[in-house]
């Protein structure tokens, strides 16, 4: 029972870290807080439905439209919400990335309905059991797909010379336009990368649930943020911590409280940790 | 900031001038509301523009005057109704008493919250009122015996006036309206006081502030309560007033509301928050008949508010803004960790 649910927690950790890696990418690069994560989030998750529904579409494809289409949507998002706000008091863009969220939300309700869709799963309820432990083809996929992205998140920030960029420009803009960087080139980018990241998290998360609605998308962004913050905020690597832990706790806490009470125990976790650790778990000294 | 706002047609005028003569005039003109306007509706449109009045402006307190972003007012709001909501249902207590109770206990609540959030800054401050507010609201769907969860609580009686009951909407116009009047004098006298002087010297700077002796964490705990209680006090009036209190009135959605009635009426200014609650609240009324276009309008509309006139409706290109240095760093980001460590 606990090692099952370790396991529930490990596959839903797992979604939550590439949720809050694409947040912390994003609070990184454009060194603003966005609300609209979860909607976008959700956005991803309704391209998978509807590229399975109308495109009749493999897995591969519906990933694929997932991380397409939110990241076009982060393209929107940064020209609405951030582009002409960089000097300005931060509550602006942050109530512009409220109203997109809403916006967004409104959208894919009148577009497709409040009802729950189902979202059909192409591996089956196949599993492998080790001893008396059962990992679903599901979580494999899952813990793939995650595994897989952020290293090659990691090579592009490392290696590329876009990348290379994105890691100047998160740490000092003006630097950056100094030495020839395009920063709103740069923070474009950044933020599309994040939000492409967000809709495959949506899709697997789509997936993982077997439905999604349209509203769902408040809740899960909370969560991103969450885990961004719990790891401390602008660090990739300590985001996908982050995300891994509250995953588990949730899976752990909804054994000893009810079902209900999942996001409770996420938020009294984080609450903890910022008792003892108030800048998150890995937050770099600042400068 | 300065040069969106210079190229900015809308940005021209500046109302914080007559700031408490408008003050005065648009609360003499909404004293008449009831009494002009006989359409049960739109009175209780109205009613509802003075709730959001005093909600914002309890939020002001916090967001416009010491320089913190709380983005879970409604987790207090909903302190507030339900602590009336459960003793006037269980102890029959009467809504005079609850009046004030119930924004006692929003207040000791937000200073229980305090506890974790006098440490810390900027978005920690942020996600941790955020969090709380779900976690209030959850509790209230999940502690089924106390709340009666997701069916809500209802039969909430109505309150008695010298023996008499009122259920009448023009009761609960005016109940709001000497609350709004009474909330607004106090805050407006809080904030010429020492502990206003102490909240704006957070604002700008928290640092210096402390090294002229401002004990920072107390000042923010006050402040933080005091914006609870009003908060808890328009959840008393407000279940007294639906006479029925769920879960559901206080989502994440409840809290951007007061949020974006708060920016865009103007932060830190005592209008602001009226002018804001009374445009957004009107605006959404007029598009009822849009039905469920009319989240989609509410939303444009708040984008394009931050477009044209980001500093709110009243809010003056000459005040500096509420922002403090530790923010101007948060602006700047961090540096993303792509190296695992």
């Amino acid at each position: 029972m606990l090692l099952e649910q370790l396991i529930n927690g490990l596959g839903q950790g797992m979604i939550y870290a590439l949720m809050s890696i694409g947040y912390a990418l994003i609070f990184g690069v454009v060194g603003l807080v966005t609300f609209a994560h979860g909607d976008v989030i959700v956005l991803g998750a309704f391209a998978a439905f509807y590229s399975f529904t109308f495109l009749n579409a493999n897995l591969f494809v519906a990933v694929l439209s997932g991380f397409i289409v939110s990241g076009t949507m982060g393209f929107v998002i940064h020209r609405v919400c951030y582009n002409r706000f960089f000097s300005s008091p931060r509550q602006i863009p942050l109530i512009c990335t409220i109203g997109m969220g809403m916006f967004l939300r409104n959208l894919i309700q009148i577009a497709s309905g409040t009802e729950a869709k189902p979202i059909p799963n192409p591996l089956g309820t196949g599993s492998i059991v080790l001893g008396n432990i059962r990992i679903t083809y599901m979580q494999i996929f899952i813990f793939a797909v995650v595994v897989g992205m952020s290293v090659v998140l990691t090579l592009f920030l490392g290696h590329t010379r876009m990348g290379l960029s994105l890691k100047s420009v998160s740490m000092d803009k003006t630097a950056s336009a100094l030495v020839g960087i395009n920063t709103k080139r740069a923070t474009t980018i950044g933020n599309m990368i994040g939000c492409s990241l967000a809709g495959v998290a949506g899709v697997l998360l789509g997936m993982y649930y077997g439905m999604i609605t349209p509203m769902m998308g408040g809740n899960i962004g909370m969560k991103a943020f969450c885990c961004a913050v719990l790891g401390g905020m602008s660090n990739i690597w300590g985001a996908a911590v982050g995300g891994i832990l509250i995953g588990v706790f949730e899976n752990l806490g909804i054994m000893v409280f009810s079902a209900g009470m999942r996001d409770t125990v996420s938020f009294l976790f984080l609450i903890l940790v910022l008792l003892i650790k108030p800048e998150g778990l890995f937050a770099r000294r600042s400068r | 900031m300065k040069t969106i706002l210079k190229k900015n047609p809308f940005c021209g005028f500046d109302l914080l001038r007559y700031e408490g003569r408008i003050i005065v005039v648009i609360m003499a003109l909404l004293f008449f509301v009831p009494l002009v306007i006989s359409d049960k509706a739109i009175v209780n449109v109205m009613t509802l523009v003075l709730l959001y009045i005093v909600l914002v402006s309890s939020l002001n307190v916090v967001n416009g005057y010491s320089g913190q972003f709380n983005v879970g007012q409604a987790g207090f709001y909903c302190i507030g109704a339900y602590t009336a909501a459960i003793l006037s249902t269980r102890f029959g207590w009467s809504f005079w008493i609850l009046l004030p109770v119930s924004g006692i206990a929003a207040a000791l609540v937000s200073l229980l919250l305090s506890i974790p959030t006098a440490k810390l800054k900027g978005m920690y401050f942020t996600i941790v009122t955020l969090g709380f507010s779900e976690i209030v609201r959850q509790l209230c769907l999940n502690w089924t015996s106390l709340t009666r969860g997701p069916r809500g609580i209802s039969g909430i009686p109505s309150p008695g006036f010298f023996g008499i009951s009122y259920s009448r909407n023009a009761f609960f116009y005016y109940v709001l309206f000497v609350i709004t009047v009474v909330m607004l004098f106090c805050t407006n006298r809080v904030l010429k006081s020492r502990i206003g002087r102490a909240w704006r010297s957070i604002r700008e700077d928290d640092a210096a502030a402390a090294s002229l002796g401002v004990q920072v964490a107390r000042y923010k705990m006050l402040n933080f309560a005091y914006s609870a209680f009003w908060a808890g006090v328009a959840g008393c009036v407000y279940v007294f007033f639906q006479r029925f209190v769920s879960p559901d009135s206080f989502t994440l959605d409840e809290s951007f509301n007061i949020l974006a009635m708060n920016v865009i009426g103007g932060q830190g200014t005592l209008l602001g928050p009226i002018v804001g609650s009374i445009t957004i609240n009107l605006i959404t009324e007029m598009f009822r008949s849009a039905l469920q276009y009319r989240m989609l309008l509410y939303s444009a509309l708040i984008i394009i508010m931050m477009w044209i006139r980001p500093q709110g409706l009243v809010g003056s290109i000459n005040r500096k803004a509420p922002e403090t240095e530790e923010k101007t760093e948060m602006k700047k980001g961090g540096v993303i960790d792509g190296s695992a460590s």
